[in-house]
C-alpha cells in the first residue's frame, strides 16, 4: 500500500535517508528544516503500508524581487524497488498544486544533470517540464545543468531558448 | 551609586570602544583586536574591551585566550551587561547553553531594558525548554516593543507550550485587533499561517466545536487551503457530524485520491472504521468500488478492500488487485501485500492465486486457465516473468531458501540482466546465510547499472555484511563528492546513518570493537547536531509565522531519540560496552585480537590519547577556518581504529545511551533489559528492578509494539533478571565485611590510584530502608526463593518451540539437555537463532564440544546454504 501525504518535520530524517540512498546530491538536515519551516504545504512523501518513506518531493519558493513568484524542486526521489507506480508524477503534482494555491507560484523549476537521461526523460516526457536554459557548471563536480521549467498558471511568457536541450536561437 | 570601576573612557578611546562594537556586528574579527589591544595599551585593566578582545581571539581561533581575557574583562567590571552578555556569547558558541542563560540573566541585572540579550535569552530558554522563563522573557520583549509583529507571536508560542491556550489566544486576538488599528500590512501568506495556528491553538485546547466556527470564520483569508479543508475534515469528525465530514472528506480525496487520511476519514465518518462485517462490510465495498471507478489510478483505493475483505470475495478482488499490476511489471508488488501474511488464510489465497498464474502463463499466456483459448487475448511474457520474481520473494519470506532459489533462477534464465531479479537473488542468498555469494550477485546488479546509486548503497551494505569494508568504501565513494580529500569524510557531512550504521554492524562481526564504537558515537553526534539545528529555527519561524511547523519541530526534536536509526546505534552501543566490561582483557585489540598484552594495551591508549588530543585541535582549526572564510586544513583520521573509544568508563558509557533508550525507547523490552544489564553492573539495584519490571510487563501485554513479539527477548529478560539476582545476592552479603573495611578508608582502592578501575565487584553498601524495599520487591517479582529455583520454574515453562528460551535456561545453570529437543528438528527454528543455539553451547558456561558438533550436522542438513555450518 502507498500513501501519499505532505511531508511533516517528523519525515525529515528519512527523507534524507531516501535521498541519500538514491540521489548524488545530498543535503544536511538543517537544509530539510530549513525547507519545512519555510514552506510547509510544498514537500510531499510516499510511504509504505509500515510508514518507511520510499519516495518524496523536496520543494520550495524561489523568493529573489523581480521576479514573478515561482516554486522550485529541491530534489525529488523514488526507491528503485517502488518505482513503476506513477509516485514521482503524484508527488510532483500534489507539489505543484501547493505551489500554486498557498504561494501563486507561476511556474517550477528544477536543475537536471546534463547526463543524467532517465532523469531528464521523467522531466520531460511524464511530467511535461520543458528545458529553459543550460547552466554552465551548475554541479560541485564542474558537470552543466538542464534548467528546466514548467507553467502553472497563465500563459507561458518567458519563450524557452531550448527545446529538448538543443539551443535553438544559434 | 556603586561606584563604576573605571569604565568611563575618555572621549577618544570611548569613541574607539563604540566602533569595536560595530567591528564585531560586521565579524571584523581582525580590526577589532586590533583596536581593542589599542584601548588596552592606554587602560590595560578596563573590563569591557578586555572582554570584547576575548571574544575576538575566540573567534580567531583562540578560544583559550579569549575565555581568559573574558574572564578578565569580568573581574575588573562585574557590573557590566556587557561583559556579562559577551561571556554568554562565548558559552552560547560552546553550546553550554544553560551557563548561558546565567550569564544573560546576569547581563539584564545591568540592563534591564537591553533588546538584544533579552532576545538572545529567550532563544536559549526555548532550547533549553524553559518554558517558563521563555514566557517570562517574551512577556518582557512584548512590553518593551508592542509594535514588533514577533513578539507578539512569540508571546502566544510561549503560552502554548505552556498548555495555556486562553491566553496564548487572547494574545494573538489582541494581536489580529491591533493590527485592524494601525491598518498595518501583513503579507497574505504570513496572516494565513498566522490564522491557523490560532486554530490549532483551539482544537489542542479541546474546543472542536469552537475550532470549527473559527475556521469558518477565517475561511477567506486562508491561502493553505489544502490545511483549512483537512482541519474542517477534522474537527467534523471529532464532534461526530459525519454527513458533513463526508463532504469535506471526498472533497479532499478528489485533491489526492491517494492519501490513506483522507480515506480512512471518509470511512470513520460513513462508520466503516474497524473490523467490518455483514451489511457494513458490503456498504464498505460499495464505497470502495465506487472510488476506484472514479479514481482509477489511485494505489489506496485499490489496496485497501484487500484489508477487509475475506474469503472468495478476497480472492476475486485480488485477482484484480494482481494481474494489471504482473502485466504492467510492478516491482514492489509482493512488498504490497506483505503484511496481509499476518493473516494466515490470506497469505495462503496469495500463495495459491499467484501460483496457478504460474503454471497458466507457462501454458497458455493466461493468468486464469478457464478464460484460456484460442481467441484469448495473451498475456506478456514479462508476465511470467514478474510473477515468478513474486513467488521467489514470496518463499524467501516463508524463508524456503530453496524454492525461492529455484525460482528466481527460472526469472534469471529468461531475463539474465534484469537489476530487479538479481537484486532478489542476492537478498535470498542474505537470508539463507551465504552472504558472500549475496554480496558477489548483488555486485553483478551493480554492474549492470552503473549509473544508480540506489542499486551502488544496496551492493555497499551487501560488502558491509559480508565484511568487505575496505571494497565498500570503495564502492560507495563512486558517488560520493569526488571534491573532497577523503570521500568517506562526505558520508559524514551529509549525515549519512545507514552507512554509519552497517559499517558498525559489520565491525561488530568482526570483532573490531574500537572501529565499532567509532561508527557508533558519529551517529550519536549526528543527533545531537540534529538537536541544536533547531536553535536557529527559534527566532527564524517567528518572523516566518510558520508557526504550526515550528511546533511540530519543537516535539519532533524532544522525541529524536526516538528513531530507528539512534535505537539500533545505541542498543548496538550498549551491547558492546557490556561485554567490554565483561571481558577487559579482550578490549586492547582494535584490529580483534582477542587478547593483548597488557603493555601493549598502555600503549595503545597513550597513543589514542594523543590522537584524540591532537584531533580535538584540528577540528578547532577546521571551525575557525568557517568562520573566517579561510580554507580549511586538511583533516586526517589519526585514530581509524577507534582506540580512544575503548580507553572510556565502559558503564558510563553504556550508561549515557541506556538513558536515552529508556527514555525515548522504553515501550521496547530491549531497551528495558540492557537497562537492567546496564545498572546491575552499576550496582544500582532500584534502576535494574524497575527495568526489569517494565520489560515483563511490556513483554506480557502483546502486539503493542511489535518490536517486542521476538522470542529472544524472553530469553534476554530471563538472563538480565538472574544476573540482577545473583549480583544483588552478593552485594547484600558483602554488606557486613564492606561496613568493617569503611572504618579504614585508605585500605581500599590506594593500590592503583591513576588506574580506571573497569571491574568494580563489590558494591556499596545498600542503605537498609533500600534493601528491604529490594527484597520485598525481589520477592513480589520472582515468587521463589532463590536465583537457582527461578531457573527451574523458568525450565518449566519452554516448550518445544522456545529453543531460544531453552538455551537461556541452560546458561543459567538447567542441565544442557533441556536443549536437546530443539536440536534434533529445526524445521521450526530461524537461521538466526540457530546460530546463536550453535555458539551458545560451544561458549562457557555450556561449552559442550560433543552436542555442539552434533547440532552443527543437523544444522547443516536444515539450511543448505548457510556458510556459518559449512566451517568444521
Amino acid at each position: 500500500m502507498i500513501n501519499i501525504r505532505a511531508a511533516t518535520t517528523d519525515d525529515l530524517l528519512s527523507m534524507q535517508n531516501c535521498n541519500l540512498m538514491n540521489l548524488p546530491e545530498n543535503y544536511q538536515m538543517k537544509y530539510y528544516i530549513y525547507h519545512a519551516l519555510s514552506w510547509p504545504q510544498l514537500s510531499y512523501v510516499a510511504e509504505d503500508h509500515k510508514g518507511r518513506i520510499v519516495g518524496y518531493v523536496l520543494a520550495k519558493m524561489e523568493e529573489e524581487s523581480g521576479d514573478v513568484p515561482h516554486g522550485h524542486i529541491t530534489s525529488l526521489s523514488v526507491m528503485r524497488n517502488w518505482r513503476r507506480l506513477g509516485l514521482a508524477e503524484k508527488l510532483m503534482s500534489q507539489a505543484q498544486k501547493a505551489m500554486a494555491e498557498a504561494f501563486q507560484a507561476q511556474y517550477v523549476s528544477l536543475h537536471v544533470r546534463k547526463s543524467n537521461r532517465a532523469a531528464l526523460q521523467l522531466y520531460r516526457d511524464t511530467l511535461k517540464f520543458t528545458v529553459n536554459d543550460i547552466e554552465k557548471s551548475y554541479y560541485a563536480d564542474g558537470e552543466d545543468a538542464y534548467a528546466m521549467r514548467k507553467q502553472l498558471i497563465g500563459e507561458d511568457t518567458s519563450k524557452p531558448k531550448l527545446i529538448n536541450g538543443k539551443d535553438v536561437s544559434r | 551609586m556603586p561606584p563604576k570601576q573605571g569604565r568611563e573612557l575618555p572621549a577618544k578611546e570611548s569613541a574607539v570602544f563604540k566602533s569595536i562594537l560595530k567591528l564585531y556586528e560586521h565579524k571584523q574579527y581582525k580590526r577589532g583586536l586590533k583596536q581593542a589591544d589599542q584601548i588596552l595599551k592606554k587602560f590595560p585593566e578596563h573590563g569591557e574591551t578586555q572582554a570584547m578582545k576575548g571574544l575576538f581571539l575566540s573567534h580567531l581561533n583562540r578560544k583559550e585566550e579569549g575565555y581568559e581575557f573574558v574572564k578578565k574583562g569580568l573581574r575588573n567590571d562585574l557590573m557590566s551587561h556587557t561583559c556579562w552578555h559577551v561571556y554568554g556569547l562565548m558559552h552560547r558558541a560552546d553550546k553550554n547553553y544553560d551557563e548561558a542563560i546565567k550569564c544573560y540573566l546576569n547581563a539584564l541585572k545591568f540592563d534591564r531594558e537591553n533588546i538584544q540579550i533579552i532576545r538572545d535569552l529567550s532563544l536559549l530558554q526555548m532550547q533549553m525548554r524553559n518554558f517558563e522563563g521563555y514566557n517570562e522573557t517574551r512577556l518582557t520583549l512584548l512590553n518593551l516593543r508592542p509594535g514588533v509583529k514577533m513578539y507578539w507571536v512569540g508571546l502566544a508560542v510561549s503560552y502554548h507550550m505552556l498548555q495555556k491556550y486562553d491566553i496564548a489566544l487572547n494574545v494573538l486576538s489582541a494581536f489580529e485587533e491591533s493590527l485592524k488599528e494601525e491598518g498595518e500590512v501583513v503579507a497574505d501568506y504570513e496572516r494565513s499561517e498566522m490564522l491557523m495556528y490560532k486554530n490549532l491553538l483551539i482544537e489542542e485546547s479541546g474546543d472542536f466545536q469552537k475550532a470549527l466556527t473559527h475556521l469558518d470564520e477565517i475561511r477567506g483569508k486562508v491561502v493553505d487551503k489544502r490545511a483549512w479543508k483537512e482541519a474542517k475534515a477534522r474537527h467534523l469528525l471529532s464532534l461526530n457530524k459525519l454527513a458533513q465530514a463526508e463532504v469535506e472528506y471526498r472533497q479532499l480525496l478528489d485533491q489526492n485520491a491517494d492519501c490513506h487520511g483522507y480515506l480512512e476519514g471518509l470511512l470513520k465518518a460513513r462508520g466503516l472504521a474497524g473490523e467490518l462485517q455483514g451489511v457494513e462490510l458490503e456498504k464498505a465495498q460499495r464505497l470502495m468500488n465506487e472510488l476506484g471507478l472514479k479514481y482509477p489510478r489511485s494505489h489506496v483505493i485499490k489496496r485497501t478492500p484487500l484489508k477487509f475483505n475475506k474469503g472468495d470475495n478476497f480472492r476475486r478482488i485480488l485477482d484484480d488487485y494482481l494481474q494489471p499490476m504482473f502485466r504492467k511489471g510492478v516491482p514492489s508488488l509482493f512488498v504490497s501485500v506483505k503484511d496481509l501474511h499476518t493473516d494466515s488464510e490470506k497469505a495462503q489465497t496469495v500463495e495459491d492465486v499467484v501460483m496457478a498464474y504460474k503454471e497458466n502463463l507457462k501454458a497458455s499466456a493466461q493468468f486464469n486457465a478457464k478464460t484460456a483459448g484460442a481467441d484469448a487475448e495473451k498475456e506478456p511474457p514479462t508476465a511470467y516473468l514478474w510473477v515468478l520474481y513474486f513467488l521467489a520473494q514470496h518463499f524467501d519470506f516463508k524463508r524456503n531458501t530453496a524454492k525461492a532459489l529455484e525460482l528466481i533462477d527460472d526469472a534469471l534464465a529468461h531475463t539474465p540482466t534484469l537489476v530487479e531479479l538479481l537484486m532478489t537473488k542476492a537478498r535470498i542468498l542474505k537470508h539463507g546465510g551465504d552472504s558472500e555469494s549475496a554480496m558477489r550477485i548483488m555486485n553483478e546488479a551493480r554492474e549492470i547499472d552503473l549509473q544508480d546509486r540506489f542499486i551502488n548503497s544496496k551492493c555497499t551494505k551487501y560488502m558491509l555484511g559480508n565484511g568487505n569494508v575496505a571494497e565498500a568504501e570503495k564502492t560507495i565513494t563512486l558517488f560520493t563528492r569526488s571534491e573532497s580529500t577523503d570521500p568517506l569524510a562526505d558520508l559524514v557531512d551529509m549525515q549519512c546513518m545507514w552507512f554509519a550504521l552497517e559499517c558498525a554492524s559489520s565491525h561488530v562481526r568482526k570483532g573490531e570493537t574500537g572501529r565499532a564504537l567509532k561508527r557508533l558515537h558519529q551517529i550519536d553526534q549526528h543527533f545531537i547536531d540534529i538537536y541544536d539545528d533547531q536553535f536557529d529555527f527559534h527566532s527564524y519561524s517567528l518572523r516566518k509565522m510558520t508557526l504550526r511547523a515550528y511546533i511540530d519541530l519543537i516535539r519532533v526534536e524532544d522525541r529524536l531519540r526516538g528513531h530507528p536509526f539512534y535505537y539500533q546505534a545505541a542498543t548496538t552501543a550498549v551491547k558492546l560496552y557490556l561485554e567490554l566490561y565483561d571481558k577487559p582483557n579482550q578490549a586492547g585489540g582494535a584490529g580483534g585480537a582477542d587478547s593483548v598484552s597488557e603493555a601493549d594495551r598502555k600503549k595503545a591508549e597513550r597513543k589514542a590519547r594523543k590522537a584524540a588530543l591532537k584531533k580535538g585541535t584540528e577540528q578547532q582549526a577546521v571551525a575557525a577556518a568557517e568562520t573566517t572564510g579561510g580554507p580549511a586544513p586538511k583533516v586526517v583520521d589519526k585514530d581509524v581504529d577507534g582506540t580512544k573509544f575503548l580507553d572510556a568508563d565502559y558503564l558510563d558509557e553504556a550508561e549515557k545511551f541506556v538513558k536515552n533508550l529508556l527514555l525515548m525507547s522504553g515501550d521496547r523490552a530491549e531497551s528495558q533489559i540492557l537497562g537492567a544489564q546496564v545498572y546491575t553492573r552499576k550496582h544500582k539495584y532500584l534502576l535494574a528492578l524497575r527495568s526489569l519490571k517494565r520489560a515483563y510487563a511490556v513483554l506480557s501485554s502483546p502486539s503493542k509494539n511489535s518490536a517486542n513479539d521476538s522470542p529472544q527477548l524472553a530469553a534476554d529478560l530471563h538472563s538480565a533478571a538472574m544476573e540482577f539476582w545473583k549480583s544483588f545476592n552478593i552485594a547484600k552479603e558483602q554488606k557486613a565485611a564492606e561496613k568493617a573495611a569503611a572504618k579504614t578508608p585508605d585500605a581500599a582502592g590506594s593500590g592503583k590510584p591513576a588506574a580506571r578501575q573497569q571491574h568494580p565487584t563489590q558494591s556499596p553498601p545498600i542503605h537498609p530502608t533500600v534493601l528491604a524495599v529490594l527484597k520485598e520487591e525481589i520477592a513480589a517479582l520472582f515468587k521463589v526463593d532463590t536465583p537457582s529455583l527461578f531457573n527451574d520454574a523458568f525450565v518449566k515453562t519452554l516448550s518445544a518451540s522456545t529453543p531460544e528460551r531453552a538455551l537461556a535456561a541452560a546458561q543459567n545453570g538447567a542441565p544442557v539437555s533441556v536443549l536437546d529437543r530443539h536440536c534434533s528438528d529445526l524445521k521450526n527454528v530461524s537461521l538466526e537463532t540457530a546460530v546463536r543455539i550453535h555458539a551458545g553451547l560451544l561458549a562457557a558456561p555450556i561449552a559442550d564440544r560433543a552436542r555442539a558438533d552434533k547440532f552443527r550436522d543437523t544444522a547443516r542438513a536444515a539450511f543448505p546454504t548457510a556458510t556459518y555450518f559449512k566451517k568444521e
